[in-house]
């Protein structure tokens, strides 16, 4: 009976058109402050399907992981239920493993929050497919070992589907070689970190830290838009902001200590 | 004959029968009994391996009742009452057990009798094979007995016999306050127990189930497909006698018993207790595949039981068919399960604060299986680092990595540091943040003063620095650690 409804359920996607279209459920938009939202990435990011993010370097690793928790709380916000973090148990050593104490810098509440170690690729995409299959899940995160070559078009494709049924986003977040062939992916994220804005200490020579900037590059997209944003995570509103390029100060610097030296003379 | 190495010298520790007839006894040093014949076969004892060999035994025995026990070094006991019928009567069990040992390549001693102590003195002492006694008739059948066979220490078992009293049923005459006085409570208190006189307590070897369903195959079982049909005709059966008691069950185990003894067995915990065949079962499923080359010469018999039982809570089935309806209740209770099933308990975890300010440790997993509670995450964090999210990283590594670190002053962030080969010019800083050792707790590790740095390099990268011990504390030997990432 459960085979007959997915079949006439998927029966009438492929009537209406639309099993290559991710269905219009609601977007999560990068929102922007002062009417940006139009323009980074139109029409917002899809949910129910699947992203992958990659680091640009291997040193991009934290920045990657970073945005991938944005995405997330984004998506927790709009939808009911955990967050599923599936990773090889060696991750924790190479990468880090996740500190529930910071991810209150992303609203994230650890309670929502289920950790999956799995020891091969084979059993994470297990994983990932057996929580999409659940509706209760709101966003299933999979962090693809290193050098995996287990995850293909195939793989994509059933996460794709699954991800479709019940709405639940899943965002794949893998070394950079991983992504480097065709999949079912509806987008496809390069990240970098970017210098944060300076927070100036009275008193201190080095400046503080300013909120997480990416270089966001849109390297895949089934809407065949293709771009780069550098984007600024807003702690506040829990949001993605346009960042505006940090100006080069070094020239001014320079001007300014070169007027007073004859001053001081 | 085996041997077992002792404080002075290798010992005899066990006889056989022809060894037993030339008059060699356990205990004597085995240079002696070398004397006594010098061809004699030694082979070292196992104690160990003994050991598990009984409990195996006694799991194995569990097919005639779920109450079996260790009687250790060399006895398994098992409780029968209400069992007998199902396999045709007290005789038929006993035939069917010795039948079976020996066809294990056993040679064990059985005795049935109304209570613990009899049958144990029976099956040591009572001098045949097999012996059964009526309930009326225990003091008489163990009047004969020597007193050693009432599981009494060796020291009373030589005061009796030098005294004369070396037939039990000497001593069940005798007034019992003079006996309890001269020879300590344990004597009468055994006595009383052989005879019936005074219950005894059965530690079982694993605790008995609520529900159990057990069969008994005409024919061994050998093939996966064959087993997963049993376990889903033993589910089906169990999940409905369980749906008509209005219980549902938490823990689940299906143990198969191989011809030749071996036992095998499946456990199961679940989320949340179900009586629901078609998820029980899917779960087995998945677990019946570790029985893939272990069946051998097949299963004869196989025992589902119901631990940890518990009312079931009524589920509204969902009726609507649409397609992105709510999730049902329980359903991620059900991949929670799935996911535990698959991984174990301990590869599927929530988070839970822990008190400590030592970041590792100021939070760990737990497994999904525990009951989720509401954490005050807040509180935590407000305890931790006055409520300021952002003061810690994301990711944290499993184990703090050393770096080199170049510092222009100490108690000032450092200038540039190398990890993993690469170096990072450090362009924005804030810290430092102590974070005082817990002393307390104890070790090497306790002892340092941490300082914490979270630190940007010139590309942008994050990192959650810290240096262990202080420049001007004598004692101290500095180190510094990357610990986390930031975004």
């Amino acid at each position: 009976m459960r085979t007959g409804e997915t079949l006439a359920a998927l029966r009438a996607r492929i009537k209406a058109g639309g099993l290559d279209e991710t269905p219009a459920w609601p977007a999560v938009e990068l929102e922007g402050e002062m009417g940006t939202q139009s323009t980074v990435l139109p029409g917002g990011l899809a949910s129910g399907a699947l992203h992958e993010l990659q680091p640009a370097t291997p040193a991009d690793v934290g920045a990657a992981t970073g945005f991938a928790l944005g995405l997330a709380s984004r998506l927790l916000a709009r939808r009911p239920g955990p967050l599923l973090w599936g990773l090889p148990s060696t991750r924790g050593w190479r990468e880090g493993q996740l500190y529930p104490v910071g991810l209150g810098a992303f609203g994230i509440d650890p309670d929502r929050v289920i950790q999956v170690e799995v020891r091969k690729t084979a059993d994470l995409l297990w994983s990932l497919e057996e929580a999409l299959d659940h509706p209760s899940l709101a966003v299933v995160v999979g962090l693809l070992p290193e050098g995996d070559r287990l995850y293909d078009f195939t793989a994509s494709r059933r996460l794709a589907m699954r991800a479709a049924r019940h709405g639940a986003t899943v965002l794949l977040l893998g070394a950079a070689p991983v992504f480097d062939m065709a999949t079912a992916a509806s987008t496809r994220w390069s990240l970098a970190a970017l210098a944060s804005r300076p927070v100036p200490h009275v008193g201190q020579a080095v400046p503080g830290l300013g909120p997480p900037r990416w270089q966001a590059r849109l390297v895949k997209s089934r809407k065949g838009l293709l771009d780069a944003w550098d984007l600024e995570w807003n702690h506040e509103t829990l949001s993605f902001r346009l960042a505006a390029p940090l100006a080069d100060r070094a020239p001014l610097r320079r001007a300014g200590r070169l007027s007073r030296r004859p001053t001081a003379a | 004959m085996l041997s077992v190495l002792e404080q002075n010298g290798a010992r005899v520790s066990a006889v056989n029968a022809p060894a037993a007839a030339l008059g060699l006894v356990p205990g004597m040093p085995l240079a002696d009994a070398r004397a006594i014949h010098p061809a004699l076969g030694v082979a070292p004892a196992d104690p160990d391996g003994d050991a598990q060999g009984l409990r195996r035994l006694a799991l194995w025995c569990q097919r005639y009742s779920p109450l079996t026990r260790i009687d250790a070094p060399d006895g398994v006991s098992i409780d029968i009452a209400g069992c007998a019928h199902l396999f045709g009567g007290e005789e038929a069990l006993m035939a069917d057990l010795a039948d079976r040992l020996h066809g294990f390549g056993l040679t064990a001693r059985l005795a049935l009798a109304p209570t613990l102590g009899a049958a144990w003195a029976l099956a040591r002492y009572g001098g045949t094979q097999m012996v059964q006694v009526a309930p009326g008739e225990t003091g008489e059948v163990l009047a004969p007995l020597p007193v050693a066979a009432l599981r009494i220490e060796a020291d009373t078992v030589r005061a009796l016999e030098r005294l004369g009293l070396d037939r039990i049923g000497l001593l069940a005459g005798k007034p019992r306050a003079p006996l309890a006085g001269r020879f300590g409570p344990l004597l009468v208190q055994r006595l009383d127990q052989a005879l019936g006189r005074e219950g005894e307590r059965f530690d079982p070897v694993e605790a008995a189930p609520v529900y159990r369903i057990a069969r008994n195959f005409a024919e061994p079982v050998v093939t996966l497909e064959a087993i997963g049909e049993v376990a889903a005709r033993l589910t089906g059966e169990l999940a409905e006698m369980l749906q008509g008691l209005g219980k549902a069950a938490r823990r689940l185990e299906l143990a198969l018993y191989r011809v030749d003894g071996w036992r095998e067995a499946l456990e199961l915990r679940i989320t949340r207790p179900s009586n629901d065949a078609p998820h029980l079962l899917r779960l087995l499923g998945e677990r019946l595949d570790r029985l893939r080359d272990h069946a051998g010469f097949g299963f004869e018999a196989a025992v589902l039981s119901a631990f940890e039982v518990e009312r079931a809570e009524a589920v509204q089935a969902v009726l609507s068919g649409r397609e992105h309806s709510p999730p049902p209740p329980g359903d991620l209770d059900r991949l929670l399960d799935r996911l535990v099933n698959r991984f174990g308990p301990e590869r599927v975890s929530r988070f839970a604060p822990r008190e400590s300010h030592v970041p590792e440790r100021s939070c760990h997993p737990v497994s999904a299986l525990a009951q989720a509670a509401r954490q005050d995450w807040a509180a935590h964090g407000r305890a931790l680092h006055g409520g300021t999210a952002l003061a810690r990283p994301p990711l944290l590594f499993a184990r703090p990595e050393p770096v080199e670190v170049l510092v222009e002053m100490p108690d000032k962030p450092p200038a540039r540091f190398e990890w993993r080969r690469t170096a990072h010019r450090i362009v924005r800083a804030e810290g430092p943040e102590r974070i005082a050792p817990e002393w307390w707790a104890g070790g090497e590790a306790n002892r340092l003063t941490r300082d914490y740095y979270r630190v940007e390099d010139t590309e942008g990268r994050r990192f959650w620095l810290y240096r262990e011990g202080l420049y001007d504390r004598p004692g101290d030997t500095v180190s510094w650690f990357v610990h986390g990432l930031f975004a």
